[in-house]
């Protein structure tokens, strides 16, 4: 059998893989965006108390600044020995709090972005500072985030290879089998692999640009 | 207290870092009336404007606004009915002329859409903007934009409106057709305080010039009194300069 008929014969597992870390991604961005935008919620509105402030601030630097393979260790290896956690659970917390630390940058950079006028003649007009975030601020910085994020998209996508580590059986590992199995072909194979993630990837980021453009305001310079 | 005052100003002090902008500044205002804040830059006059609506929360006096003392507890409330117009617009840059017109209507007075829209409608045909429903703010040129948040203060139904020198950020030739709707608005009598540098403005349209330096009311009269004999030296100095600059 050459290697073409194994891959054709094992496609469905590399789709599984590929579904596998679809389901990843979605679920740490899922988790990224709303963890990240309550901190961002709350280091621009909330409370400036110390008490507040600076568990945020303390989060964000020890997420962005741990390697995520570190990170997957540490859920992984050092969580099973406390809690019964699954490898892919493991995997989904460690990027998807990392995640959050990266999302809650977008998007406090997207609100600072909007200009504090609008949230004045909001607030002149008699709405409360939760309405005004939500009916004038929000959607003022949601399409300034959408940019950034289509990077945070990206790289997270590519970083679900990373799972593997853990034993993730996602799009990677799946790879790894065929590789096994068959002895060899690893040019092969990962060039097949790298042609999935490629493809996955233009594909969100087709659509996030579609969504852009779709929410752009007629006139508005970018 | 008069009772008859739509809008009553007492004793407002406000200081920055120890340096006292508003040393006490009262005045009233009674259903109809336009009174014109001037002054040199620095005077005070946008601070006390802000603090009206605590956009600035002053740090002593009160103001009542149909007899009721604006309170930080109910500063929403008494926000949606006194109208802000800010010098560079602020309308609300995401939505269209028409949502800019009815978002507050429906979100802060709890309008149905139906009617908040006509009222949008209705306002936009007062300032001569109701081809522009559709349009979004950067599409306008300035003077359209600062009209249509005139049409966005007026379509609260507000008591009073306020106005922080609309026309400063125009060019001259944009600065005539917001003057217009303002002179309208008078005439059709809204109650208003601007802040302005717009001397035909205060001429024509004010009951009342108050003119203001370091913090205090120095002269306050007529246009005619201001502008013929006001009794201040410091005040005929500065409407000099401004006549012959402006």
């Amino acid at each position: 059998m050459n290697i073409f008929d194994v891959l054709l014969r094992d496609f469905p597992f590399l789709l599984k893989g590929l579904g596998v870390a679809i389901v990843l991604l979605v679920a740490l961005l899922a988790i990224g965006f709303l963890l990240g935008m309550a901190i961002c919620l709350l280091k621009l509105y909330g409370p400036k108390t110390r008490l507040v402030q600076w568990p945020l601030v303390v989060y964000e630097r020890v997420f962005r600044g741990v390697p995520i393979i570190i990170m997957l260790f540490i859920f992984f290896y050092g969580l099973s020995g406390i809690v019964d956690i699954s490898a892919f659970t493991a995997a989904i917390l460690a990027m998807g709090l990392r995640s959050a630390a990266y999302q809650s940058q977008i998007f406090r950079s997207a609100f600072q972005s909007v200009p504090a006028g609008q949230m004045m003649a909001a607030r002149a007009m008699g709405m409360s500072k939760a309405k005004a975030i939500r009916h004038i601020v929000f959607p003022q910085a949601a399409r300034h985030a959408i940019g950034p994020w289509t990077n945070e998209f990206s790289s997270e996508i590519k970083e679900t290879s990373l799972a593997y580590v853990i034993g993730v059986v996602e799009l990677t590992r799946q790879a790894h089998y065929i590789i096994t199995s068959t002895q060899g072909n690893v040019l092969t194979v990962f060039a097949v692999v790298a042609l999935l993630y490629f493809i996955l990837n233009r594909a969100g980021n087709s659509l996030l640009y579609a969504f852009e453009r779709k929410l752009a305001v007629p006139g508005f310079e970018k | 207290m008069a009772d008859d005052l739509i809008l009553d100003v007492q004793d407002v002090k406000k200081a920055y870092d120890g340096l006292e902008v508003l040393k006490g500044i009262s005045f009233g205002l009674r259903k109809g009336e336009t009174k014109v804040l001037i002054g040199p830059s620095g005077s005070g006059k946008s601070t006390l404007l802000r603090c009206i609506n605590h956009l600035t929360v002053p740090d002593a006096g009160r103001i009542y606004l149909n007899g009721h003392e604006v309170l930080d507890d109910n500063i929403d409330a008494m926000r949606a009915r006194m109208g802000f117009v800010f010098q560079d617009f602020n309308l609300f840059s995401h939505l269209s002329v028409l949502d800019n017109v009815r978002i507050c209507q429906i979100k802060v007075n709890g309008t149905d859409k139906e009617t908040a829209t006509q009222r949008a409608k209705r306002e936009l045909e007062r300032v001569g903007l109701g081809d522009k429903a559709d349009a979004y703010p950067a599409e306008l040129s300035g003077g359209q934009q600062q009209r249509v948040s005139i049409a966005r203060a007026l379509a609260m139904d507000p008591d009073v409106l306020l106005f922080d020198e609309p026309t400063s950020a125009l060019d001259p030739e944009l600065t005539g057709e917001v003057v217009r709707v303002m002179q309208q608005l008078a005439t059709e009598g809204m109650t208003m305080v601007v802040v302005t540098h717009e001397m035909s403005f205060a001429r024509q349209a004010a009951d009342e010039i108050i003119f203001m330096e370091n913090g205090h009311i120095v002269e306050q009269g007529t246009p005619d009194a201001m502008f013929t004999d006001s009794v201040h030296e410091r005040t005929r100095a500065f409407l000099n300069v401004i006549a012959e600059h402006g």
